[in-house]
Parts: structure tokens; C-alpha cells; sequence
């Protein structure tokens, strides 16, 4: 029985609606498509032009789910292709751009759980148009350490005039963004991004700065290696494949300095959340046009 | 409420397997033998759920996975071993094992007599009952015996494949058999933390906790306590059979118009931002 026809709305043929997804919460696949309807306002500026990473549960989050770069069979004619060969699959990959809130929900009605951006735009692949620092705490340290080394971090960039934006990784870390113009290449902010983990690591003993120290216990590592081609970082508002549904939700700094928690951040309170905060009021509106030059 | 509860359990065709002997055999003290049968005098109330598939209500069941290859593995290709470092087994098979295990020949052997009291409860395991087997005279005049003197037996048994220490003494006007723990089963108190070194209570203290003991004390009665999570548990599967609870997962109908309002909003804020 169909009591309602979404043909109107979505040129998606929804399937599945009622297999659950999350299952401690028992969240289906219908409100994750509606958590992504929700968010696409704010989703689909980041994703525009991206090759798009899907990481897709089927057998939902308690399951392994698997990354899928290359668009899957029955891809439907519409959905915006990227071809590119690909070193590490040694062929060519079909890459999903999600331009539109159909392809979204497309993807969504994947059981794409998360959805990942690189930091680059097709138009101009190997030049990055954002620096990422992936700050992630090692336990015991946590969230409230990652805290400590982003608001170290800010200092830093605004001190070199670096207007940066942060948000929840969804786990227990944090991803701080700068958005640049795109005439650099990933070298370039790679080395960037790691310079300052040294520079932080010089400062404070919490931090670590190199991949091989990234496991020490009680440590916050500043990770420089997801600047790089083909590499990515959750959209703001993905989900994440959690057992309680977080959600990657950008942060204003005074909200971060203020103490916050990320496991308030999940898909029953973030479309609260978007309603309290009104159009514009995203922490993260404006990033796009706030495009830096890097030094 | 005990009553009702074991009506639902009858139903489900447990209860009534509890009482058929368990065991038959004779207590053999010296030349003495009295014939008896083992019952259960205990009951494990604590029940268990089964686990469900969420999606269609489905049973899940158990399997033998191999570590390695991930592959179900039939009983036929397994054997036992025992972890002597982290990984390392020694391996046995069916015949080590039978050889290794006491051979049960019905007897519950009486070694000596204490007192009944002087038992540590803390050795005490399960009790069961004996009941006469065609012996009530000498059943009786056991138990009348141990009655009287406040005596039990000590001695062993050997059930199923493991032999035990047993105490046999007599308690609600039967002959009970309580299995015990082996001394090595139960831990020593030294050495946890904060137990050395009590200091000696004052004089004044002790009056008065003496005080409060005396005027709460009482007759010992075990129906005082209840298991009030099991109890909530089976008012519940009541309520449930009776159809009084809706499942509390939100009816799909109501998802699907959540997720088509959702789709109706969004498609009217983007339109308005425009293309």
C-alpha cells in the first residue's frame, strides 16, 4: 500500500523506506533520505562540482558498510558523471558529482550513510580550493582535547590572517577548513597543514605532528595527509555510520570555546537545529565566498 | 503474582519437566545402602530473552565460526583445547577426555559426620532432593537420625561427568543433597584493599550499633524480596499478549509523510534561492 507518491517530487524510485539503517535507535532508511532532504540546502553548495564519495551501509551501520568511488551499476542516466583514471584502481572511475537534491537522494536511497567530498573540484582536480586540518584526539584524550588543540590552532591561523571554519568530525574528532583560491597544488597546503601541526607540536605537548606518532596514547594528532588528490573529508551534515547517528555539524568558534558535545549533534536534533539557526545563520554560510589566497 | 507467573511458564511446557528425577542411585554409608532418587529443589528464575532479527522478528541462532577461513564448522570437524598462552592450545580429543573423567557408579559415598551448623555456607552450591526408592524405612530412619542429632553427611557424587563434594542433611522434613564448592573454588579475603588493619569500633560505637541491630531485627522470611525487574518484564509480555502496547517504533506511514513534507520544503527553499 502507498499511501503517499513522492513521483511528484523526487525522480528517484525510493526503495527499501522501512529497513532500518541505525539499529539501536531504529532509524530507517527514510529518515536518513530525510535528513539529507533537510540538509541538502546546506550539503549541495560543497558537493557542487566534486567527485563525491559514497559510503554506503546497506546492511546498515552495524554491518562493515564499503567506500564506493566508481558509480554503481543501474546508475541512472541523469546522475552527473566524472570519468578520471584512477593510479591506486589503475583504471577509470565513474565519479558521482551530485549537483542536485535529486542525486542526493539518490545517493541517500543508497544507504550512502556518508558522504564524502574532496577537497578539490573536478574543474580543477589537482588544485585544492580547501585546506583541511583533521584534528584527532588519541585516547584517552577525546573531543574536549581536540577542542583545546583547534582553539590553539585558530589562534595560530589568525595570527598569520587565515579566516578558518570549523566543524564536528561526528566522532571524536574535529576537521577545521580553509577555503582558497584554487592556483595552489596539494603539495603546497599538505606542507602547510603539517607545518602547523609542528608549530602547534612545538607549543603543547598534547599535540603530535607525524603520521607515526598519530597512535600514541594521549595524544592529538593534526592530520596533513587528506590534503591531498582523491582524498576526502565528510560533507558537513553527513551522517556518520555511528551506533547513535552523529552528524559532521559545523561549529561557530564561539560555540566551540563555550564547551559543546558532540553526541548532541545527531539526526534527530540536527534538523531542529537548521529551523533554530534560520536561513543564514549556518555557521559555516559564507565559507564559499570566503575564498583566501594561501602565502 | 507467583501463581500467575507459573501458569505462564506451564504454558511454555517448562515447569512441568522440573520435577522428574534426576538422577537414581543409593547412599551407601560403610556396608549401609538406601536407595534414593535425585530431584531438582532449585529453579533459575532469571529468564532470557532471544535475540531477533530487528527487520522480520527472525530468530538468529548461534554458529561455529572458524577464526580464520570465517566458514561455519560442522561438530564433526571439531576438537577440544585447552589455552595455555594466548593462542596456544593443547589439543584433546573425545577418548583423552573420557578416560580422563570419573566413572559414575550411583553412589553417593558418605565419608564422616558433622554438624550440620558447622558447615561454612559459603561451600554450600545447589541443593537437590532425595527422595526414598523403594527404601522409605531406612530413608527414615536416616533422616529421623540426622534430625535428631543435627547431623549431615559428608561424602561425594559424581553427576553427569564432574564429581563433587556433598553435604546430606535434613531440611524441610526430607533428606536434602547440597553439592559443594571445592576448597580452591572459593577466593581468599586477603588482600583486597581496605580490609587490613580495621581499626577496633569504641565502646560507645558499638552500643549503639548494637542498638539498631536489636530493634531491627526480625524472623528471616525470603518472600520479602522480589525480582522487580522480572516482575515489570512479565506485567509487560501480559500487557503485550493482551495487545494493550503498540510497538513504540513510529508506523512507516507515518515516516513516509515525514520524508514527503521534508521533500516539499526543500524543494520549495531551493526554488526560491533559484538555480
Amino acid at each position: 500500500m502507498r499511501l503517499v507518491d513522492f513521483k511528484e517530487l523526487t525522480k528517484v524510485p525510493l526503495s527499501n523506506l522501512d529497513k532500518v539503517i541505525y539499529p539501536k535507535l531504529g532509524i530507517t532508511k527514510a529518515k536518513i533520505i530525510e535528513h539529507y532532504v533537510r540538509a541538502a540546502p546546506l550539503i549541495l553548495p560543497f558537493l557542487e562540482g566534486r567527485a563525491a564519495v559514497m559510503n554506503r551501509f546497506p546492511d546498515g551501520v552495524g554491518e562493515e558498510g564499503f567506500y564506493e568511488k566508481d558509480a554503481p551499476k543501474g546508475t541512472p542516466s541523469w546522475v552527473k558523471i566524472y570519468k578520471r583514471y584512477s593510479e591506486t584502481a589503475r583504471r577509470e572511475i565513474n565519479y558521482v558529482v551530485c549537483d542536485d537534491l535529486d542525486t542526493l537522494i539518490w545517493m541517500a536511497n543508497l544507504a550512502a550513510v556518508e558522504i564524502n567530498m574532496p577537497l578539490s573540484k573536478v574543474s580543477s582536480y589537482e588544485a585544492p580550493d580547501f585546506i583541511l586540518f583533521d584534528i584527532d584526539p588519541e585516547p584517552p584524550f577525546g573531543f574536549s582535547e581536540a577542542c583545546q588543540v583547534a582553539l590553539m590552532l585558530l589562534d595560530e591561523l589568525e595570527s598569520f590572517g587565515y579566516r578558518s571554519y570549523v566543524k564536528t568530525s561526528g566522532k571524536k574528532g574535529l576537521h577545521v577548513v580553509i577555503p582558497i583560491v584554487p592556483s595552489s597544488n596539494f603539495e603546497k597546503t599538505r606542507e602547510f597543514v603539517h607545518q602547523m601541526g609542528r608549530l602547534l607540536a612545538k607549543k603543547s605537548r598534547m599535540v603530535v605532528s607525524e603520521f607515526s606518532q598519530s597512535r600514541d596514547p594521549s595524544t592529538v594528532f593534526v592530520d596533513f595527509l587528506q590534503n591531498g588528490a582523491g582524498r576526502t573529508m565528510v560533507v558537513p551534515y553527513s551522517l556518520r555510520a555511528t551506533p547513535t547517528a552523529t552528524v559532521s555539524t559545523p561549529i561557530s568558534w564561539t560555540d566551540l570555546r563555550k564547551g559543546i558535545r558532540p553526541e548532541e549533534f545527531h539526526i534527530l536534533t540536527v534538523a531542529g537545529r537548521l529551523k533554530e539557526l534560520g536561513p543564514g545563520g549556518d555557521p559555516w554560510s559564507g565559507l564559499l565566498e570566503d575564498r583566501q589566497e594561501l602565502g | 503474582m507467583a501463581e500467575d507467573e507459573s501458569d505462564f511458564i506451564d504454558a511454555k511446557g517448562a515447569e512441568a519437566k522440573a520435577r522428574r528425577s534426576i538422577w537414581s542411585g543409593s547412599i551407601s554409608i560403610g556396608l549401609v545402602n538406601v536407595p534414593v532418587k535425585l530431584y531438582s529443589m532449585t529453579k533459575d528464575r532469571s529468564f532470557s530473552f532471544r535475540l531477533l532479527h530487528k527487520a522480520d522478528g527472525q530468530p538468529l541462532r548461534y554458529d561455529r565460526v572458524c577464526i580464520k577461513e570465517g566458514k561455519v564448522i560442522p561438530w564433526e570437524e571439531t576438537v577440544k583445547g585447552y589455552e595455555v598462552r594466548k593462542g596456544e592450545f593443547i589439543v584433546f580429543d573425545k577418548k583423552e577426555l573420557e578416560a580422563a573423567r570419573p566413572e559414575s557408579d550411583s553412589r553417593i559415598r558418605i565419608d564422616k559426620f558433622v554438624d550440620y551448623l558447622a558447615v561454612d555456607p559459603i561451600y554450600w552450591d545447589t541443593p537437590y532432593l532425595l527422595a526414598p526408592d523403594k527404601s522409605g524405612d531406612a530413608y527414615s530412619l536416616l533422616l529421623t537420625t540426622f534430625q535428631k542429632l543435627g547431623k549431615a553427611g559428608v561424602g561425594r557424587i559424581t553427576l553427569r561427568t564432574k564429581e563433587y563434594p556433598v553435604l546430606v542433611h535434613a531440611s524441610r522434613g526430607a533428606l536434602l543433597l547440597t553439592t559443594l564448592r571445592y576448597a580452591d573454588e572459593v577466593l581468599p579475603v586477603k588482600g583486597i584493599e581496605g580490609l587490613d588493619g580495621l581499626r577496633e569500633p569504641r565502646r560507645e560505637e558499638l552500643e549503639m550499633a548494637e542498638r539498631i541491630v536489636k530493634d531491627l531485627s526480625g524472623d528471616f522470611d525470603i518472600a520479602d524480596y522480589k525480582d522487580g525487574f522480572r516482575e515489570r518484564i512479565m506485567k509487560l509480555i501480559d500487557k503485550k499478549l493482551a495487545g494493550e502496547i503498540v510497538v513504540t517504533e513510529k508506523p512507516k506511514k507515518e515516516e513516509a509523510k515525514e520524508l514527503m513534507a521534508a521533500l516539499q520544503e526543500t524543494l520549495a527553499q531551493l526554488k526560491k534561492k533559484g538555480p
